[in-house]
């Protein structure tokens, strides 16, 4: 039986002229202001080991993965994310070089998602991860240059929005919880289920849970918009850890407003990703028109030490198909079509070669027709609206591609 | 300036909804003879309505092709998804409940238990939590039928009042979750249109507040 021969897996598909010519060219958008700005390029393999991803700090679902087996048995996947054998590599191939290290990558990456839902399971993404640096000024290039990625793809509106995972981390460690605990308040606060958190921390709060961090949490959802967020903010929080993060961002979003990002950039102290290896600044990008996150990232400063290298470092993923999808629903780039057809009558076949090399030479885009006679080659310049027909023989003509023959 | 688009599930929650609206002094005239309009306009509000069956609400407000919702939770707790779900509504009570026939002694012994359910996901969580195992058959009419016809134990199904199970000669065993209608919002759309959607959720939750 072999009735799927005809069809590609679902989640995947074939991309045809057009929507292969947005991904390219988000691609080498993005590529170009990466590599701008000093990061070099990396490729890692399309199949890892599970093992890889059975990690402490962030380790993914086993379930969305896809999984085989080598020759020896052991369990494989198709490369779910990239930020964490950019870890492995880096803790391995380049240990003891000079830091921070500034990569980038541009590769897809897998999940099984469940069926009938409209997503694809093969994703191009692209990012740069700078590892080695805790500084502020690693924070600040990092979200310079999600804003500038976003913003040079030429895309409609977009939006970066920043918070910080220390706040959550920091309330729900005071309340000691279970896991699964913590797990359902993170979920909740993620999902912005307003009254499901409510009544879950009242409960916790019933049993014993602190009354005043419990309202925080309450609060912690609800607290995303401009930079107003961070007075309200500040009403909320007064131990010292979150004072000084919550000044900490404010002094990011003041630097990259400053920059002339201000109606780019918003807060949101609800961020609280499911990749749990973040342990600082957080952020997302949205495109208008487009319905989910676009762009990823944050600081993740003990990942690295999963591979016995204590590097902190931050970076971000940009999803490639995302960003392509809206650049095509607003722009509609039309696939491109030759300028000039050229074809060579019997005898000035190489004639009619090097004429062509000419044209290409001079910055048209000619194709050589293979077809065997010139009506031929008319009938299909008509049909595929190519301009314009040169026909070599002892002379060259050069025909208008509308008319018929 | 662009409308908001907010879908609203077919029925009984899309009556409650426009008499919500309605509360607020929106101008519901195309909701109200909406012939067999799909797209429907609230102009005084800047809205644009969107009907559709309750598991596609979720589906749209899913992938941003509209901005909110309102669904019950009972759709939200079997499909699953991401959006936010920001608040409750208050209309459209009822509850999950797990039922048996009358007099059956539902956890005595240790036979395998069978539940027939229009909501597989729930009626699997629901035991999983238990740490219990059990076969789920699915079932697309009247779930009442199948603890009659010795198909299932138990079902897990939508109770209101009660009046059916109580015919068929069936009993509540335990409530499963209570459910009531939701606002849920898309997760792009809170963000890049955060004035309008909060002006109109704390406008809804306001009248909720007060129906109640």
């Amino acid at each position: 039986m072999n009735r799927n021969k005809w069809i590609t897996p679902e989640g995947t598909r074939d991309l045809l002229f057009e929507e292969c010519e947005a991904r390219r060219t988000v691609e080498r958008i993005l590529s170009k202001v990466f590599s701008g700005r000093g990061f070099t390029e990396v490729v890692t393999p399309g199949l890892e080991f599970l093992d890889l991803y059975d990690l402490k700090a962030g380790s993914m679902p086993v379930e969305r993965m896809y999984k085989l087996t080598d020759s020896k048995g052991r369990l494989i996947v198709m490369r779910p994310d990239s930020t964490i054998p950019i870890a492995r590599l880096v803790s391995t191939r380049l240990k003891g070089c000079q830091l921070p290290v500034r990569l980038f990558y541009n590769q897809s990456v897998f999940t099984s998602n469940p069926g009938l839902k409209g997503r694809s399971d093969e994703i191009v993404q692209t990012g740069i991860e700078i590892i080695g640096s805790d500084s502020r000024r690693a924070d600040l290039e990092v979200m310079t240059t999600a804003v500038e990625a976003l913003g040079a793809c030429n895309v409609s509106d977009f939006r970066l929005e920043i918070g910080h995972i220390g706040l959550f981390h920091s309330l729900i460690s005071s309340l000691r919880l279970g896991a699964e605990e913590q797990e359902e308040i993170r979920l909740l606060i993620e999902g912005k289920n307003y009254p499901a958190l409510n009544d879950y921390l009242d409960e916790i709060c019933a049993n014993g849970g602190d009354r005043k961090t419990v309202e925080v949490l309450k609060q912690l959802p609800r607290l995303f918009g401009g930079e107003e967020v961070f007075d309200k903010a500040a009403n909320l929080f007064d131990d010292a850890k979150t004072e000084y993060i919550l000044s900490y961002l404010r002094s990011i979003y003041h630097d990259l407003a400053a920059l002339g990002m201000k109606e780019k950039i918003s807060v949101d102290l609800g961020i609280v990703n499911r990749n749990d290896y973040y342990t600082g600044v957080v952020f997302r990008g949205y495109i208008e028109g487009f319905g989910e996150t676009v762009l990823s990232g944050g600081r993740y400063d003990t990942l690295l030490s999963e591979f016995g290298a204590d590097l902190p470092a931050t970076g971000f993923g940009v999803n490639v198909d995302a960003v392509a999808r809206s650049l095509l629903k607003s722009s509609g780039t039309a696939a491109r079509v030759p300028d000039v057809l050229v074809f060579g009558a019997d005898g000035y076949e190489m004639k009619a070669l090097l004429h062509a090399k000419e044209l290409i030479d001079s910055g048209l885009v000619a194709e050589y027709c293979v077809l065997n006679t010139a009506e031929k080659a008319k009938e299909y310049a008509a049909a595929k609206q190519i301009p314009r027909v040169d026909i070599v023989g002892e002379e060259t003509e050069s025909f208008s591609g509308k008319e018929r023959p | 300036m662009k409308p908001i688009r907010i879908a609203l599930t077919k029925g009984r929650l899309e009556k409650d909804t426009v008499a919500l609206f309605q509360k607020l002094g929106f101008d519901c005239e195309q909701l109200i003879n909406k012939g067999r309009k799909l797209i429907l306009e609230v102009p005084d509000a800047n809205l644009e309505v969107v009907l559709a069956k309750a598991a596609d609400v979720i589906t749209y407000v899913e992938h941003g092709a509209c901005d909110m919702g309102v669904v019950g939770k009972d759709t939200i707790m079997e499909y699953g998804g991401s959006f936010f779900e920001v608040l409750d509504l208050g209309f459209g009570r009822c509850r999950f409940a797990l039922a048996a026939k009358k007099g059956n002694d539902f956890y005595g012994g240790y036979a395998v238990r069978t539940i027939a359910s229009k909501y597989p996901n729930v009626t699997r969580s629901y035991f999983e939590a238990k740490g219990m195992d059990v076969d789920i058959v699915k079932i697309e009419g009247s779930v009442e039928l199948a603890p009659l016809l010795s198909l299932a134990d138990a079902i897990v199904d939508i109770v209101e009042t009660g009046t059916t199970l109580k015919e068929n000669g069936l009993e509540v065993i335990e409530e499963v979750a209570p459910i009531s209608a939701r606002l849920i919002v898309n997760t792009a759309a809170i963000k890049l249109r955060k004035t309008e959607i909060e002006d109109l959720t704390a406008k809804m939750e306001l009248a909720v507040r007060n129906a109640e």
